[in-house]
């Protein structure tokens, strides 16, 4: 390509891109510069790693870094992990497929907000749930269930409102293979597993890992489901950063947070596709 | 190589169409056997059948003596060639033909030896480490019968293998699997709605119509002694024209009285002949079997020309003739004789 091609499309790009790019970059400048004492609301702008090293020295930071990423790594492998079975299942159209495909895509149209106040008067401690467990006798008094410690909570959420994202991604990419080329590899000798490993998995893998990306990002800065349905003893990177800032007034030590958060959304999402693609090599055969 | 025996099978799809009724066939140990017919007849539901992609609605399904009726296809010891050669896109062309092996666990050395082999014996050598979306439609298709072979199978289905391939290319694999065949010895059920292909690689050729066996013969017996209107009609050129039995060989038909060499069977409902079967004769010529008419067409073919005749019964439609050497201009009279031991008696309706 000519110099003279390169420029008029980057000039042809520039009123979408440069727009989307400006927006975005500052945004992202702001962030990283306060985070090193710019932009300071509170006192002197000047350069500092104080913040850094005040952030990252705090035990409750690593909690949260841990937490956000344990979140979203379940969050995205167990979305798949579900999606793909009901994307194989839905493969070919059946009686009623249209329905079921509606169905479990429905989550999508649900805010987050409004599906974890659902899910709370379900698992509440005077909730359906254990009215019901109390009601079979399983259980003579009610069980904490809500904001447990683990996330499960948090996860069963991401999942709920995830999954369907990740069957939407992979559904058009499993019906993208041809029925002849999955007959092929039957006719070869591969049972369900191998045909799954050796010829599903590998063809629809950028599917899987756009999923991956999308959802761990999603998750790893998850706000909404934590602040109803999360563990109170420890904190998201979001909702760390927000309590930095509201109630200390820690503008650069959120931007700190908001950096980091950023990062592990940048290193996760990489390191799971990445991943994703080399489990598959290995398990090519 | 092993036989193959489906007995009394036929196929209803979920919708409840009937895509196969009472089909039997009995494949010799290394025979090459064609499935004939128009598109829609059954011949892909037939081939998976047998390979064990569709459980047949009735009927059983032996290969080599054993009943494989509820064997998944995985479990068969059949190997499918797909019309759409059906290549894994993310493996290398040795990588295809290896993955059966690699299936079904065959020692590394072994596998070594097989893939070598295959790849010399369908000259991709040079195209080993290629994805396959980087082969040409020939390549493609020999890759594809490599990877089916890799397996040993004592049975290969082949679907319309050829069908995606142009003419010249068409008839180059046509000969390659026909060779490979002779020297690896599989048993072989071929699937095509060509007759030259049918008749020229086949050891014996299933002529299938609506979901049934019409006829099974070699190709000279389905060539030359057709049984149905349908087959004359079907593989090849044919006249049919309707008559009336006279007894002792002697039949009506809106061309004359005519004699056959043998007699009509009772379900008879044409008489059949070829267009190569016929002699030119002297317009005056008063002998047995002369039928007369004026060229309505010619058309000059090289070896032959073939003439449409119209002779006196004018909702009979055309008949045609192949006539070698010099032949009458359109428009012209002309006389021809039919040999009695050419005319044949078929049963049936045409379609
Ligand atoms: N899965 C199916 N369900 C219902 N009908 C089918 C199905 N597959 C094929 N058919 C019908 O069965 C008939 C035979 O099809 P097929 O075996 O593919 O024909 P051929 O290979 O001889 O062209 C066709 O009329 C086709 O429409
Ligand atoms: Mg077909």
């Amino acid at each position: 390509m000519t110099l003279r091609r390169t420029l008029t499309i980057a000039a042809l790009l520039t009123p979408g891109l440069g727009l989307i790019l400006v927006m975005v970059g500052s945004v992202f400048y702001i962030a990283v510069a306060q985070s090193f004492g710019y932009y300071n609301l509170s006192g002197d702008s000047a350069f500092s790693l104080d913040h850094w090293r005040d952030v990252l020295g705090s035990k409750q930071f690593g909690r949260s870094l841990g937490y956000s990423a344990y979140i979203a790594i379940i969050s995205a492998l167990g979305s798949i992990a579900i999606a793909y079975p009901l994307a194989i299942w839905m493969r070919k159209p059946f009686r009623g497929s249209l329905v079921v495909g509606s169905l479990l895509k429905a989550p999508l149209f649900v805010p987050g907000l409004v599906a974890a106040f659902l899910f709370l008067n379900v698992v509440a401690y005077h909730g359906v749930l254990n009215q019901f467990l109390m009601w079979t006798g399983l259980t003579d008094a009610p069980i904490r269930f809500q904001n447990d410690r683990n996330g499960f909570g948090v996860i069963f959420l991401q999942l709920w409102k995830n999954m369907p994202l990740a069957l939407l991604l992979l559904t058009g990419a499993v019906q993208g293979i041809s029925d002849e080329v999955v007959d092929a590899a039957r006719d070869l000798g591969a049972g369900p597993l191998a045909r799954f490993r050796k010829v599903i998995a590998p063809l629809t893998v950028q599917a899987m890992q756009a999923a991956l990306i999308i959802i761990f990002i999603g998750a790893a800065g998850d706000f909404a489901f934590q602040v109803t349905a999360g563990p109170t003893n420890v904190q998201s990177m979001a909702q760390y950063m927000v309590f930095l800032k509201t109630s200390f007034g820690r503008w650069n030590q959120a931007a700190v947070v908001g950096v980091s958060l950023m990062g592990l959304a940048l290193v996760g999402a990489l390191g799971l596709a990445g991943l994703a693609r080399l489990t598959l090599r290995g398990l090519k055969w | 190589m092993a036989s193959l025996a489906a007995k009394g099978i036929s196929k209803v799809f979920e919708d409840g169409f009937q895509a196969l009724t009472d089909i039997d066939l009995v494949v010799e140990p290394g025979e090459f056997v064609t499935l004939l017919g128009p598109s829609g007849c059954g011949k892909t539901t037939l081939l998976k059948t047998l390979a064990g992609f569709y459980d047949a609605t009735t009927g059983t399904i032996e290969i080599g003596g054993t009943d494989v009726t509820a064997a998944p296809p995985e479990k068969r010891d059949t190997a499918m060639c797909f019309q759409s050669y059906a290549l894994f896109p993310h493996l290398t062309v040795a990588e295809n033909i290896d993955f059966g092996p690699r299936q079904a666990g065959v020692p590394k050395a072994e596998r070594r030896d097989r893939l070598e082999g295959l790849l010399r014996q369908v000259d991709l050598e040079a195209h080993r480490d290629k994805l396959p979306n980087r082969l040409s439609g020939g390549q493609q298709q020999r890759v594809a019968l490599a990877r089916a072979l890799a397996m040993r199978p004592a049975v290969v289905l082949f679907d319309e293998p050829l069908s995606n391939l142009d003419a010249k290319l068409r008839e180059q694999v046509r000969r390659e699997i026909r060779a490979l065949q002779k020297e690896i010895g599989f048993t072989a059920i071929y699937v095509t709605h060509d007759q030259s292909e049918a008749l020229a690689m086949s050891d014996r050729v299933v002529v299938m119509q609506g979901g049934r066996i019409d006829q099974v013969g070699r190709p000279e017996e389905i060539y030359a002694r057709p049984e149905t209107a349908f087959v004359a009609d079907f593989i090849g050129a044919a006249n049919l024209v309707p008559f009336e039995d006279m007894g002792g060989g002697r039949v009506k038909t809106p061309l004359g009285d005519l004699r056959a060499a043998v007699p009509p069977a009772g379900n008879a409902t044409f008489i059949c002949w070829r267009p190569e079967d016929v002699e030119l004769v002297e317009a005056g010529a008063a002998s047995e079997n002369v039928i007369r008419g004026v060229v309505r067409d010619r058309a000059y073919q090289g070896a032959h020309t073939e003439l449409h005749v119209a002779t006196g019964d004018a909702d009979l439609g055309l008949q045609r003739l192949h006539v070698a050497g010099a032949a009458p201009a359109e428009g012209a009279e002309v006389a021809f004789r039919l040999g009695a031991d050419q005319i044949r008696f078929v049963r049936g309706a045409l379609t």
